[in-house]
């Protein structure tokens, strides 16, 4: 990293973490740290469809995963509520890994539809286990993370947002670290052209597994995050219906990099508030937002802020500032 | 023999009667789907939304317009082919050039918008589509089946062969095969597949809409009904082959009837579960479809 972005990133980072203190109202502190676990969530999303280049329907099923794993180890088990976000990652990257050493045989359209098969099946499974589960009533009363005797509930959503910023951070760094890596090179490489990769030496299956599994695990954790501050999930989070947001936030921030997912996320949280007088206007709006984004801005709102900094640029070579 | 056995086959049949008819249902919606991928080169995810229309258009033809059930049949089919018109027209055609990968993203796109449009314009309610038919019975020795089912399974077979001979025998038809082999040859021989691509189209969503007008009236009708009716269009076509029409034909059977038995002798509630462990299964087993010769993978 050049001097330049590592300011810029910085800068970003000290201003997220301001953020909350600009404000005393509760309300749009819950939607920080809505925000904080969405954009954690389509961060994991885009490593599957911006990084390697394949479309997952059924990215959803890995978040409630984490979220029940982690609700269920806190409230059965007595496991402390602080371990759950690694423990529904390693969980539900368990399923990414069995789920994606069968699904990533296959690619392009036909990956879509078997991985929203999958998705369906888990989704499925939660809601008819009802001994496990309970069913489509969900599960209530999860324990919140807990600061000594601070329950990190609504009330405290400015330190929930901590929390969630953190992990959020976390694997933005991890995203930013691994495209820098050797292996995200491959992730590219085989993302825009399978054989050559494999031609040169890339092992395309393992690549994409790995890939797979990361972002599951992500997904995993973001669940557990989500169950732990809402302390209300349902079988619902498995739905065509968070399966079309997280698709909406990644595509319509832009995929394939790392303020895109952010951006994405954030324009779905502002916009699902804002809009709520609609009714279900309010999805008819998410839905042309896709379309029109897919149609006429391919790059997501990132690819703006780029055409506008290149058309000024335009006398200097192209790729200079790259 | 004994009663007891004999009980249990009149069940089996029973069953089985119920599934063909809900299985040629999914072949009407499946037909449309592996035409459209087929000519098109689409995988189109808002397919089930022109079934979701195709009932909710019946309904208000006949509830409110007091259209009789089969004349509203008919109109709705037209008026779904014609929409589907205006669909291509808007979220296919300009995407021609481009990957799948956007052109299954556009599809996702057109699915939400008419999904939560209908929501928008119909209303969350559920709706019951009139028939006069749902009430009447056939009976064929001790199996009963409602005349609705009947109705199902006999349109669905008749327009499934008016649709094969069509492919084959019309000039139009074979316009079709010729953009399915090979887009820039039948171009070369003077086909506009512009105009192809988009009758086609017209014509899928038509078949969707006429499987939406008739198998609709046998269940509760809500706006998220597209959804249902996709996945199990894309199970039937993954099974029988992407592209593949009689594929889509047995496809759409077998998954009727395992669904049928699955719920009667399983489990109702993992009916669902039963197409897309299908689907898994078949898509490592033989990605190219069970009746299919073609390969999948690329």
């Amino acid at each position: 990293m050049t001097a330049a972005p590592r300011m810029r990133a910085l800068g970003a980072v000290a201003a997220l973490a301001v953020l909350p203190w600009l404000t005393g109202n509760a309300f749009l502190q819950h939607m920080m740290v809505l925000w904080a676990i969405y954009a954690l969530l389509a961060l994991s999303l885009n490593i599957i469809v911006g990084y390697l280049g394949e479309l997952s329907f059924g990215h959803a099923a890995f978040f409630g995963i984490g979220a029940y794993t982690s609700a269920l180890l806190s409230m059965q088990w007595g496991v402390p509520v602080w371990l759950g976000p690694f423990l529904g990652a390693i969980v539900a990257g368990a399923f990414g890994l069995v789920i994606g050493f069968v699904a990533l045989r296959i690619v392009g359209p036909q990956f879509a539809i078997l991985t929203l098969g999958f998705g369906a099946i888990l989704h499925t499974i939660t809601n008819y286990w009802v001994d496990l589960t309970r069913g489509p009533m969900g599960i209530s009363n999860i324990p919140p993370f807990s600061l000594g005797p601070i329950a990190l509930d609504f009330a405290q959503a400015r330190n929930m947002y901590y929390v969630a910023l953190v992990f959020l951070l976390g694997v933005a760094y991890v995203c930013h670290a691994l495209m820098t890596s050797r292996r995200g090179r491959a992730f590219i490489a085989v993302r825009e052209n399978p054989a050559l990769a494999a031609s040169i030496g890339i092992d395309v299956f393992a690549t994409k597994l790995h890939g797979f599994v990361v972002a599951t695990a992500i997904a995993g954790a973001g669940g557990a995050l989500y169950g732990h501050y809402l302390r209300v999930i349902t079988p619902e989070l498995m739905s065509l219906q968070y399966v079309a947001a997280l698709i909406i936030m990644v595509i319509v921030g832009g995929k394939g990099t790392i303020v895109g997912p952010l951006i994405g996320a954030l324009v779905y949280v502002s916009l699902l508030e804002m809009l709520r007088a609609a009714g279900p206007l309010r999805l008819v709006v998410f839905a042309a937002l896709l379309t029109a984004c897919v149609i006429f801005l391919p790059g997501g709102l990132v690819s703006l802020w780029r055409r506008l900094r290149e058309r000024r640029l335009a006398p200097e070579p192209a790729g200079a500032s790259a | 023999m004994d009663s007891d056995v004999f009980a249990q086959l009149v069940v089996f049949t029973q069953q089985v009667a119920n599934g063909l008819a809900n299985g040629m249902g999914y072949v009407l919606i499946a037909v449309g789907l592996t035409l459209v991928f087929g000519v098109l080169r689409i995988v189109n995810f808002a397919h089930g939304e022109f079934y979701m229309l195709g009932a909710y258009f019946t309904y208000y033809v006949t509830a409110l317009a007091g259209i009789d059930y089969l004349g509203a049949l008919v109109l709705a089919t037209l008026a779904v082919a014609a929409i589907g018109i205006v669909a291509n027209q808007f979220f296919f055609r300009p995407l021609r050039k481009e990957h799948e990968f956007t052109i299954l993203l556009s599809s996702l796109g057109l699915a939400l918008l008419m999904a939560n449009g209908a929501e928008y314009v119909f209303g969350a309610d559920p709706k019951y589509v009139p028939t006069r038919y749902a009430d009447e019975t056939l009976e064929i020795g001790p199996v009963v089946v409602t005349q609705q089912r009947v109705l199902v399974i006999a349109v669905a077979f008749a327009m499934i062969a008016a649709t094969y001979w069509f492919i084959r025998h019309t000039r139009m038809g074979k316009m079709m095969q010729a953009t399915a082999q090979n887009p820039e040859g039948a171009q070369l021989t003077g086909i506009n597949t512009g105009f192809v691509h988009a009758y086609t189209f017209a014509f899928a969503c038509g078949l969707a809409a006429l499987s939406g007008a008739l198998v609709g009236p046998t269940a509760m009708l809500t706006h998220t009904v597209g959804d249902w009716a996709v996945l199990k269009g894309f199970i039937v076509v993954v099974m029988g082959g992407l592209g593949s029409v009689t594929g889509a034909l047995f496809g759409g059977i077998l998954l009727g009837v395992a669904e049928s038995l699955g719920g009667g002798y399983v489990s109702l509630g993992f009916k669902d579960a039963i197409g897309y462990a299908i689907i898994i299964l078949v898509l490592l087993w033989r990605p190219q479809g069970l009746f299919s010769a073609g390969s999948g993978r690329r």
